[in-house]
This record gives structure tokens, sequence and C-alpha cells, in this order.
């Protein structure tokens, strides 16, 4: 309505806009107003036999990397849906409304209050960072909607809301299944024992929640596994001039690397860091938080090379989707000839979660029953694209714990339809998933 | 007084009937938890929030004269004190109010130094507070830095209950406020104010107290936000530091005082309302809705300085709600 308004202030040049144009406007505000006040109570053709999962996740903005691939998993997800799904003795038709959270967290917490008041979503599924899965999560809590969630630390999620350590769980409607600071200190413990090196570690954690969480839990761990930390002290993120840390660093020699940065502050530090000659020294550099994903390591360049990563899922699992029957590589094919990019782990964790979410709908006793649904997530043990899922052992109510498997990204090798290749260098964390290639030293 | 030929009036048929109007109408809005559903009442609950944050930007730019881009820290500060209080075990309805005049005093001293500031120096001086604010919370190891926490207190309650009291919550919020604003527009305060606005020199030259005047409004407009924030944490749960102390709230509370009409009573509720529907209509263009409220609020400064009521008030000589005079 607004936009409509500024036109007409445009196009009445010079002599402004008429009184009555102001008073049409408002009134057409006011209509606008009423507008989703009267789709409120409109319904699904037969709201009984359809069974509504509203999917909310990073598409656009800052996040947006995390969310590129799901509109394809959300075709193949709702293609093998496409004749409904069969639960409790009943066939349901199924819809899943999709949006996306621009990256805000505001936004996430409004797309969340309409899809339960508006949509009457059965059931909410959140995926990808805590600005997506936290507000979702809450909103989910406040109106008593079942949702699940993952791919962020559990820890986060958890701890991050509020509850504390030793009391019951605050949380009666939102479940969440990802991998945790546990996950991390069996990946790396695995990964730096691969090639030998003088087991001095230089971390670069920053001054927000993540990296205080790791300084604070992963470190102590990587101590006790017998690694020496040299930590030059939090940093603020978008810091432009690592001197001081680098110069750390070299001075330490430290041979192997870890860091928990913003993807851009990375960029910038490993940049500086090759000009001041530490990269030589760096046998091991183990990313955590950026690394994810092909694009942002492509834009390093050369120095993107025998990077290491953690992946939380990769083409090469040796899982099925109980939803539609895809392998992991059938799963990173299609993704890749339908859309011309490389394939990310996103496309796995995303499917897993429909997995999860689907399988919690089939088993429960009628999915329209809200406490119900509730009641078998808190119990679900079920199969996923991503390995298993299990809340009946959690290390704390609510959640599951997921594996992080050590991966590097290497040069792909000649003639490949991408620069970098990211393959499988340990398996700590999930002993069925291959390991494909030795981790290289990265200088 | 001086003895005049012309009379003075307040109050004219038309705004009798329009206050009469409003009481009515807000006496009709209690009711609306136990007639309409969950969606009406979170949607009102949120139109309820953003007429509070227009009508409190609009107490200090309208009617103090005073423009500030930083009004964001009291709404961030309002829902970290509503957590904090919650946290220490303190129940959390009554500590949404608790919390906002906790950060009105916490505004007192900070109005001391920023008022000395001026015109654009204020506005920004206003802005790094607000950063400053946010850096300070973001050391709360409850909140975790830019992580935050969430207000699981209120989880005592079962979704509808919650939903209906924080409607009320926020309801009986715009109208204490909107009142006690229109009370004091009237009193004294209206008085100075009005003359600070139009100059400030001018005005002290003449014995009012500017900075007592400023003060006020600038106490005022502290809780007022800080409510506001207090009740947005209530609806959305979640307290992420960035999102509550983002520049963005201030942005909204210009868009809304700009284009409803700055300086006068009912145009801030009117910005709202208008708004309100463009979020509900645009909101899903992401960057083009931004960048389309930047450029209305733009072109209403630009073409239209008074805002829509100010437009209409001239054109029909309209005074629904009486907090000025007019001479007959």
């Amino acid at each position: 309505m607004q936009e409509a308004n500024a036109t007409h202030a445009v196009d009445s040049t010079g002599e402004g806009p008429s009184r009555r144009e102001f008073i049409r406007a408002a009134g057409a505000a006011g209509l606008a107003l009423a507008l989703p006040g009267g789709s409120l109570w409109a319904q699904g053709a037969d709201p009984k036999n359809t069974l509504r999962i509203g999917f909310i996740s990073p598409r656009t903005g800052p996040l947006a990397s995390f969310g590129e691939t799901d509109p394809h998993v959300l075709t193949l997800v709702r293609k093998a849906l496409a004749s409904g799904l069969s639960s409790g003795g009943r066939q349901y038709a199924v819809q899943i409304i999709d949006r996306d959270t621009q990256s805000d967290p505001s936004r996430a917490s409004q797309l969340a209050k309409s899809l339960i008041n508006e949509e009457k979503v059965d059931l909410m599924l959140a995926i990808s960072t805590p600005e997506v899965v936290n507000p979702v999560s809450d909103a989910c809590e406040a109106a008593g909607v079942p949702c699940l969630s993952s791919v962020m630390p559990w820890e986060a999620w958890y701890f991050g809301r509020g509850a504390k350590p030793g009391a019951p769980s605050p949380y009666k409607w939102s479940f969440h299944f990802s991998f945790g600071v546990g996950s991390f200190v069996r990946a790396y413990t695995a990964q730096w024992n691969l090639i030998p090196t003088n087991r001095k570690v230089g971390v670069l954690y920053p001054n927000d929640a993540d990296g205080n969480a790791i300084r604070a839990n992963l470190a102590p761990e990587l101590a006790k596994a017998g690694f020496t930390i040299v930590d030059p002290g939090p940093y603020e993120n978008g810091t432009t001039d690592y001197t001081a840390q680098i110069a750390r660093f070299k001075a330490e020699k430290c041979e192997i690397f870890n860091t928990f940065p913003i993807p851009p502050d990375f960029a910038t530090f490993w940049r500086q860091a090759a000009q001041q000659g530490y990269t030589k020294t760096v046998k091991i550099a183990q990313l955590a938080k950026t690394g994810l994903f092909p694009s942002t390591m492509e834009a390093l360049g050369n120095l993107g090379f025998n990077l290491a990563g953690g992946a939380y899922w990769h083409k090469h699992f040796p899982y099925t989707s109980p939803l539609t029957g895809l392998s992991g590589v059938a799963l990173a094919d299609g993704y890749e000839a339908a859309s011309g990019k490389q394939w990310t782990q996103q496309l796995g964790a995303t499917m897993a979660l429909l997995d999860a979410g689907f399988a919690a709908l089939k088993t429960t006793a009628d999915p329209k029953n809200k406490a119900g649904l509730a009641k078998t997530l808190g119990t679900l043990n079920t199969d996923t694209m991503a390995g298993k899922v299990d809340f009946t052992k959690g290390p704390v109510p609510n959640v599951a714990v997921t594996p992080i498997i050590g991966a590097q990204w290497v040069k792909a090798k000649p003639g490949a339809k991408h620069k970098l290749d990211f393959v499988i260098t340990s398996n700590a964390d999930d002993a069925k998933v291959p390991v494909g290639a030795k981790l290289i030293s990265y200088s | 007084m001086n003895p005049s030929p012309l009379s003075i009036h307040r109050w004219t048929p038309l705004s009798v009937a329009s206050v009469a109007a409003v009481v009515g109408a807000q006496l009709l809005l209690v009711a609306v938890p136990l007639v309409f559903g969950a969606n009406v009442v979170e949607r009102l609950t949120t139109l309820c929030i953003y007429g509070i944050l227009a009508l409190m930007w609009n107490s200090l730019a309208g009617y103090g004269g005073l423009i500030s881009v930083g009004q964001q820290a009291f709404f961030g500060l309002g829902a970290y004190a509503a957590i904090r209080l919650a946290d220490a075990g303190f129940p959390v309805y009554p500590a949404l109010a608790l919390g906002a005049l906790l950060v009105a005093v916490a505004a007192l001293p900070m109005a001391q130094a920023m008022l000395r500031l001026k015109g654009g120096e204020f506005a920004i001086g206003m802005w790094v507070v607000a950063e400053f604010v946010h850096l300070l919370v973001n050391l709360d190891p409850l909140i975790q830095g830019e992580t935050g926490t969430s207000l699981i207190a209120l989880n005592s309650f079962d979704a509808e209950a919650r939903r209906s009291y924080t409607y009320w919550a926020a309801l009986a919020s715009m109208a204490a406020l909107a009142w006690g604003m229109f009370f004091l527009l009237r009193g004294r305060l209206g008085t100075a104010a009005q003359a600070i606005r139009d100059n400030e020199e001018a005005a002290a030259s003449v014995g009012v107290r500017v900075f007592a005047a400023k003060r006020t409004l600038f106490l005022l407009s502290a809780f007022g936000c800080a409510l506001a924030g207090a009740l947005w944490v209530a609806t959305t749960i979640s307290f992420q530091p960035k999102t509550y102390f983002s520049v963005q709230w201030s942005a909204y509370m210009i868009f809304m005082v700009l284009v409803g009409g700055i300086g006068t009573f009912e145009g801030p509720i009117l910005g709202a309302v208008l708004f309100f529907a463009v979020e509900t209509a645009f909101g899903a263009t992401g960057v083009w809705y931004m960048i389309g409220l930047g450029a209305t609020a733009l072109l209403f400064a630009m073409l239209l300085p008074q805002g829509l009521w100010g437009a209409i008030e001239k054109r029909f000589g309209l005074r629904l709600l009486p907090v000025g005079y007019f001479l007959k």
C-alpha cells in the first residue's frame, strides 16, 4: 500500500499529492490490514485429512549458503509424499509450507507465529544456526506446537535458551538433534593424530557465544588428549588486523591451527597469515563454522586447498533417506544435475530433518494430536539420511546428538567439474562412515 | 492569562465524541481474547507494541524536538531487565513493568549527559549509547554474547493464558502511556515542550525550564521503549541482543511518526497502524521492503513533512484528541 502511495507522490510532481489521494491510500492501507485478518479463518480444503508441516530456514541474507539447497530437497520430499502419508491407520494429504527467515531472528519468530496461527501447522521444522532455530523453537514452545530442529550445536540450543544444567528440561514442545562440543572433541583428536606434528595447537576463538563456549569446553578436552593449546585470547568479530595473533602462533611454532570464526574473518586472517609466513608452518588447519560449503572455500583461491573441516553430512555417508529412498550419492548427484552447482553437506542435513520429522508423524498414534506427537518426538529413534537420530539416550532431554566427521578440502582431480573436492579423512564419531582419503599436510 | 476578546477553547463536540469513542474502543479491545482466535490476539499485541514505540518516539521528537536514533537502547534494556528479573525468580508479568521502571531509573544519569547535546549530536550520541549498552549486555554470562537467551519463565503459563495476558499487558501499557502523555501534554509540560520545540533559546528566555521539561520527556520515552522491549520479549521469548539493539527499531519508529504525523497526538497511532499494514503486506519481500520503507519515509519528510495526520488536521481543522487550544 505504501509503495502505491509513494508512486502517487512521484507522479504528481510539482503540486504534491492531493489530500484525496492520501485519504484513499490510508483507506487502502486499512483494507490491507483487514485482508490478512480476513484470511485468518480460511482453512485448507479438508483440514482433518491434511497434515500441515512448517519448514523454516535461511534462504537469503548472510546465512543464505545454508538454505541454498533447501528448495531442491523440498521438491524431492514433496514428490515422495505426493500420494500422502499413512499414519495411525489413516491416509493424510501432506502440505509442507516453507518460509525464508532472511537470516533475521525477529523474522524467524514472526514466521513461526504466522505458520502456527494462520496455517495451523501440525509440526514445525527449523534448520541451521541459532538465528533460525532458537526463535522458532521458542515460538513453538509458547504456542504448544511440536517442533523439531537441527544443525546448530545442541548446547547453544538447550542451555542457550535458558535451561540450567542438572535441572529438569524446561521444554515440552521443542526437540533438537545435532552435533555438540563432544562431537568436535572426538573428531579433532582423531583427525590430529593422523599425521605427525609437534601437537601444538594455535587457536583463534572469537569473543562470541560459540567462541567462548568452545574455549571453555573444547580446549580443556584437547589438552587432556595431549595437545598444547596456544590461545592468544578472544578477538572481536570483524577484526581486520591479526598481526599479534599470527606473531604468537609463529613464535610458538603451532603446527596445528583451529578456529571458529565467522566466514569473512577467516578469509582476512588466513590471507594475513599467508603474507606473514605463518601458513608455511601449519600442517593441519582445522576450521569450524566456516569452511562448510564449497562456495566459501573457492573464494579463498589457492589458500583454500588442504584446509580441514568438519562435516555433519557427506555424500559418502552410507545411509539412505527413508522418506525418499535416495542414497547420499544419488542426492548429491541429483542436486548437481538440477542446479549445476556443487553438492553441499546441507543437502543431507535438511533431508535428515525431514526424514526424522516424517518418521515421527508416521509412528505417532494420531498425527493431529499435538501432545501425542511431542511425546513421540521425545522418544524418537529413527534412521535418517545422516544416520541414526536417537532421542532416548540424549545427554539431556529433548536432545539427540549426531556426529561430526573429519574432512578436508582438496584440489579436485584434473577434468573435474568443480575446483575443490571434499573428502572424508577420519570417522571417529561414526565408524560406519567410510574414510575416503588420507589427510594431507597443509604446507 | 490576559483578558482577551477571544475565548479559549479546548474541547469541541467532535473531540468530546472522539475521546468517548476512543475510551469505548479501548474497552472493546479488552474483550478481544474472549472473542477472537490466537492470530488476531497476537497481531493486535504486535500492533500495540508498535503503537507504544511510535508514541514514545513522537514524545521525544514531536514534542521535545529531540531526534534520537538510539531508542533501541531502551528497547533492548527493557527486554534484558525483564529476563534478568525473571531469572532471579521474580514473577514474570510484574517483571516486565518493573524492568521498564528500572531502565527509566538508569536513564536518569544518561539524560543528564545526553541532553547537553543538541540536534544531530544528540541523535548520533544516542546511537553510540545504544551500541555501548548492547556491548555491556553481551558481557553478561546469562546472555552469552550474541547467542542470547530466552524468557523461559513464561513456559509456566499455558499457551492460551499467556497469549491473553501478554495482549492485555500490551494493551494496558499502550493505553496507560497514551493517556499519561495526553494529560502531561495538556498540562504545563505540554506548553513548555512545544515552546522548546519551536525555539529552545526563546523558550528559556521566557522562563521555561528547558532542561527539566526535556528530561521528563526523555525519561518517559525511555520507560515506554523499555516497556515495549519487555513486551516484545514476552511475545517472541527469544532474546538475541543483536535483534533488540538493532537500529532498525529506530528506523521503524521514525517511519511510523513521519508518515503518521510528527508532533500530533493522533498521527503516531495512525502511523503504527499503517506500518503494521505495510509490514504484513510487504514484509516477505526482504530487502525491497526495507528500501520501500526508507523511500516512503523520505518522500514524506520531503513532500508532506507534517505527515498524514498533520495534513488531515490542517485541511479539516480536525482535533480528535484535545491536547492543544484554539481560539474562537
